[in-house]
């Protein structure tokens, strides 16, 4: 093969080829994503000109920072909390799911990884409008909460709030966990669909008991799945503004929320921006620790 | 007068519009012709070559603000397409006044005209935008009936001479409760702090409706804003918000709640009310005796609008005491027009409504309603930040 | 221990299931009730009068084609634009290479409220006007990520040696990637063009920095809760689902041999 001319053409011609295929996407990418988002530096550090006029002026207003921080740092510490706990809440859920799809789904599996799948095409606005209607004072959630006499251990675990379920905490939660529950479930799905039954057949030949075939082989093999599953839920969840919208109340705000506000209401495109950034670098940090163990190219995605 | 059509059949359209709606389409009939829906349906192709139209006219104003088309009623907008020829964009696209705000201000800051003819915003916003040099003067000298503007809003604060807007519809900030479930009366901005609603109760995201009528429950001045004489009310307002009383910080979605039974009180809009109260008769509303706050939507010419001429014909016909009347019938609000009270007494489908000192307010209720004053953009931004910090953050 | 590991793989099974479809059995639900007043989100009565009249909401209607244009539009540009760059990426060992990788995988580390400011701050410095136009260069962006990073993965799982031998048995190199690669890559194709619709056909959030004028689906749903929610809301998404499902049950046969790997 080295011999042929041709294959030496096609060779050369290699060189610049892939990079004919990358520019459209490159051009989109550098374009809509790279420039706009560096520019929100500059914005960061800006001070408006007038209150109604769009025009800034770079001032190195670092200040603009440490405002945004010191009013909305509750709110961006809440956002992330939201977003670990549904997480986490999800992932206890998602795990056994994902096992039982992969190790017991037999010739359903596909038909069962779909039906996980189903709910995320209907729109999440019609997701979170049927939420409020089961969580509702007067919805059939709290109204089997109440019959079975449970409102005031609700209460007292924190999870109603003076025997009300919408707009509270919880609320927020079980809609973020609802909705991020199909990007935890995939990855591990994928990853284990990657552990070769051999393995596991080979442990039990060992006599390796269920619980250590579990801990010996189908969790450290799973591991990759797990980390693209808790960045593709971490990540969403935090910077949601539906849920708090819709399920929340005021005490329940997230850092999306605030965004918006100070962008489209205050019209303080410096502050949204500082605040944008805060959020990036954040999940950014999120990320290097994803990175180290995994490179962020081999996300499992559905 | 009520014909087979309309009758009183109890089938809800599909828009969900109440059947009250679709028997006073009737109620102004008497001196009108209803032209048949096929020849407004036509008006799509002609409106654009008859006469003096000058093209598509575009409006963006709020959802549910005018009489819709109803089952063999054309609503207003079809009805001026179908009286005039000019085609109409009616856009129901301003669900948050602010956010609109946002979306214009690009185009208008760099003087650029956008796509509408007409705008109907909030009369602080209007004073703004006027401030700004980003509305054209109306063309008044071609809207003969703009001389129906009732009294008390002509040479109003936010545009003295009235050169730049022309009211479309105004109304009362107050207390809308559900009887059933706070089971009492209420009778004071008071009555949204008590305990016994605690978690049951909402207020608007409109500044100056929320605060108004806070402040008029601590028996300050709202004709002339002060940030000192403020504090008090925006403290107990955070305080509320901490603690769990106010559950939410709402736009028009308080009436979801309020009909669904999540919400016990909440601070609402007249109008509002009054159509929600004929699907839910537990409702109320409340103007306190401390005050409720009035407001005015207005119409508003952006700079560089095309269609001027469609505009003045528009104007024109909606301050008609006739079509007035029923838009007014519809959405339940203040009319601005002068003449309206007398049409919808005259018919005894509405007659009920020209008795409703929420849209024809008496005297003692006029006492009441106090016009939250200009604040200076300073001032404003001041305002805005403490008032978003307590319902965002 | 097995029996009550299997207990627990069983109850978080159906804990899952529960949480995800609880919303979605409300809304076909609701798609069958009779509201009072403008809202439906009160149970009254069962009626099928909703059904028989499925586009009565015209704005509802044209939200929906709205959506199904800007999503079908956004997907194809997403796996063109994606298809071509996993395409390079995949096959060649590119100084850089690493470095572009990582800018694909970057948007998917923002939160969408981050993308969405930069987004209406450079449409704004650049004075395009909000529309149909920035609406489709915002979604194709995002959308471009999650198509070419899953296409990429299926094409690591492909053999470049079938084509560097189809274009040694003289098939030019564009014949060879038409008829060996493209056909090869046609489930991945599929697979991206999929998600990418979805996104596109879901997404608020940026879409409510940069529609403008326009109102798509979500738009006009977070609208309607502002002022009446029509039972049509439901039954228009009732319908979508039905046909998912119906994609999916067909689609479900073909990819079943990945089960039994």
């Amino acid at each position: 093969m080295l011999a042929s001319p041709k294959a030496e053409g096609h060779r050369r011609a290699r060189r610049w080829w892939p990079w004919a295929l990358l520019a459209p996407g490159l051009v989109w990418l550098i374009g809509l994503y790279l420039l706009p988002l560096l520019a929100l530096v500059p914005l960061s550090l800006s001070e408006p000109v007038s209150r109604f006029g769009l025009d800034t002026v770079f001032r190195w207003r670092l200040a603009n920072y440490g405002e945004v921080l010191g009013a909305y740092g509750p709110v961006l510490l809440r956002s992330f909390g939201f977003a670990l706990v549904s997480t986490g809440l999800g992932l206890l859920l998602a795990y056994p799911l994902a096992y039982g799809i992969r190790f017991r789904g037999g010739r359903w599996q596909p038909l069962l990884i779909g039906l996980v799948v189903l709910p995320s095409l209907t729109s999440y606005l019609v997701r979170a409008i049927g939420w409020t209607s089961l969580l509702g004072d007067n919805g059939p959630v709290l109204g089997l909460i109440t019959a079975l006499g449970l409102t005031d251990l609700g209460n007292g675990l924190g999870l109603l709030r003076d025997g009300r379920l919408l707009n509270t905490p919880t609320a927020v939660v079980l809609g973020l966990t609802s909705n991020q529950l199909p990007f935890l479930v995939l990855p591990l799905v994928v990853a284990m669909q990657r552990i070769d039954r051999r393995l596991l057949e080979a442990a039990a030949d060992l006599h390796a008991g269920g619980l250590r075939r579990f801990r010996l082989v189908v969790w450290p093999l799973s591991r990759p799945g797990l980390a693209s599953a808790l960045l593709l839920s971490l990540i969403p969840a935090a910077g949601d503004v539906v849920n708090p919208l819709f399920l929340g109340g005021p005490n329940e705000r997230m850092v999306g929320n605030t965004i918006e506000n100070l962008l489209l209401v205050q019209l303080q495109a410096p502050r949204a921006a500082a605040l944008a950034l805060v959020l990036m670098a954040l999940i950014s940090l999120a990320v290097v620790l994803q990175l180290r163990t995994g490179g962020l190219d081999d996300l499992a995605l559905p | 007068m009520i014909s087979p059509i309309h009758g009183s059949s109890p089938r809800i359209s599909p828009r969900g519009r109440r059947r009250f709606l679709r028997q006073l389409g009737l109620a102004a009939a008497g001196t009108l012709v209803t032209p048949p829906l096929l020849q407004s349906c036509r008006g799509g192709g002609g409106g654009a070559d008859a006469p003096g139209a000058g093209g598509e006219l575009v409006i963006s104003t709020f959802p549910l603000y005018i009489d819709g088309d109803e089952p063999g009623a054309p609503g207003s907008v079809a009805r001026f397409r179908a009286d005039t020829g000019i085609q109409v964009r009616y856009l129901e696209d301003i669900n948050d006044m602010r956010q609109f705000f946002a979306r214009i201000q690009p185009d208008l800051a760099a003087g650029r005209p956008i796509s509408q003819d007409l705008l109907v915003l909030t009369s602080w916003l209007a004073e703004r935008l006027i401030g700004l040099g980003w509305l054209d003067p109306l063309p008044l000298a071609e809207v003969p009936n703009a001389r129906n503007l009732i009294p008390s809003l002509r040479d109003p604060s936010w545009d003295p001479q009235g050169r730049y807007s022309l009211p479309w519809q105004s109304g009362i900030a107050g207390i809308a409760y559900n009887i059933k479930a706070t089971g009492r009366e209420l009778t004071g901005v008071d009555d949204l702090f008590d305990p016994a609603l605690k978690g049951r109760v909402s207020a608007l995201l409109e500044m100056r409706d929320t605060m108004g009528l806070l402040m008029l429950g601590d028996g300050k001045d709202i004709s002339q804003p002060s940030w000192d004489a403020a504090q008090p009310s925006f403290d107990r307002l955070e305080k509320a918000r901490r603690d769990g009383q106010i559950r939410r910080f709402t736009g028009n979605d308080y009436q979801n709640d309020l009909l669904a039974g999540n919400l016990a009180a909440c601070i609402g809009w007249s109008g509002d009310v009054a159509q929600l109260s004929l699907d839910d008769p537990d409702l109320r509303f409340l103007v306190p005796e401390s005050g409720g706050v009035l407001w005015a939507d207005v119409m508003l010419m952006p700079k560089g609008a095309r269609h001027q001429e469609a505009v003045a014909r528009w104007l024109n016909w909606v301050y008609d005491p006739v079509e007035a009347a029923r838009i007014a019938a519809a959405v339940q609000y203040i009319s601005p027009v002068e003449g309206v009270q007398e049409i919808l007494a005259q018919d005894p489908a509405t007659a009920e409504l020209a008795r409703s000192p929420l849209m024809f307010p008496d005297a003692g209720m006029q006492s009441r309603l106090k016009v939250f004053g200009p604040l200076s953009e300073t001032e404003e931004a001041r305002w805005e930040e403490r008032f978003a910090r307590i319902t965002e953050g | 221990m097995n029996r009550i590991g299997g207990w627990l793989l069983g109850l978080a099974s159906v804990l899952a299931f529960a949480l995800l479809y609880a919303p979605i059995v409300v809304m076909v639900l609701f798609s069958f009730n009779a509201p009072r007043g403008r809202f439906n989100l009160v149970w009254q009565g069962f009626t099928l009068a909703n059904w028989r009249q499925p586009l009565a909401d015209a704005a509802l209607t044209q939200a929906f084609l709205a959506s199904l244009a800007l999503a079908l539009a956004a997907a194809v540009l997403a796996v063109l634009l994606g298809g071509l760059m996993a395409l390079a990426l995949g096959r060649v060992r590119l100084r850089g290479g690493r470095a572009i990788a990582l800018l694909l995988a970057l948007p998917l580390t923002n939160p969408e409220i981050v993308l969405a400011t930069a987004l209406l701050n450079l449409f704004v410095d650049l004075n395009l006007p909000r529309g149909p136009l920035t609406l489709l260069l915002s979604h194709s962006l995002f959308c471009l990520s999650y198509a070419a990073l899953t296409l990429k993965a299926r094409l690591a799982g492909f053999d470049p040696s079938l084509e560097l031998a189809a274009q040694d048995l003289g098939a030019p190199p564009l014949a060879a990637f038409r008829r060996v690669t493209l056909p090869l890559l046609a489930p991945g194709l599929l697979a991206a063009g999929l998600l990418s619709f979805s996104l596109s056909f879901d997404d608020y959030v940026i879409s409510s920095f940069t529609a403008g004028e326009t109102v798509t689906l979500p738009l006009y749903l977070a609208g309607a809760f502002q002022r009446e929610i029509s039972p049509q809301i439901q039954v228009l998404s009732t319908l979508v689902l039905l046909v998912s499902g119906v994609l999916l049950i067909l689609a479900t046969p073909r990819s079943s041999g990945s089960g039994r790997r």
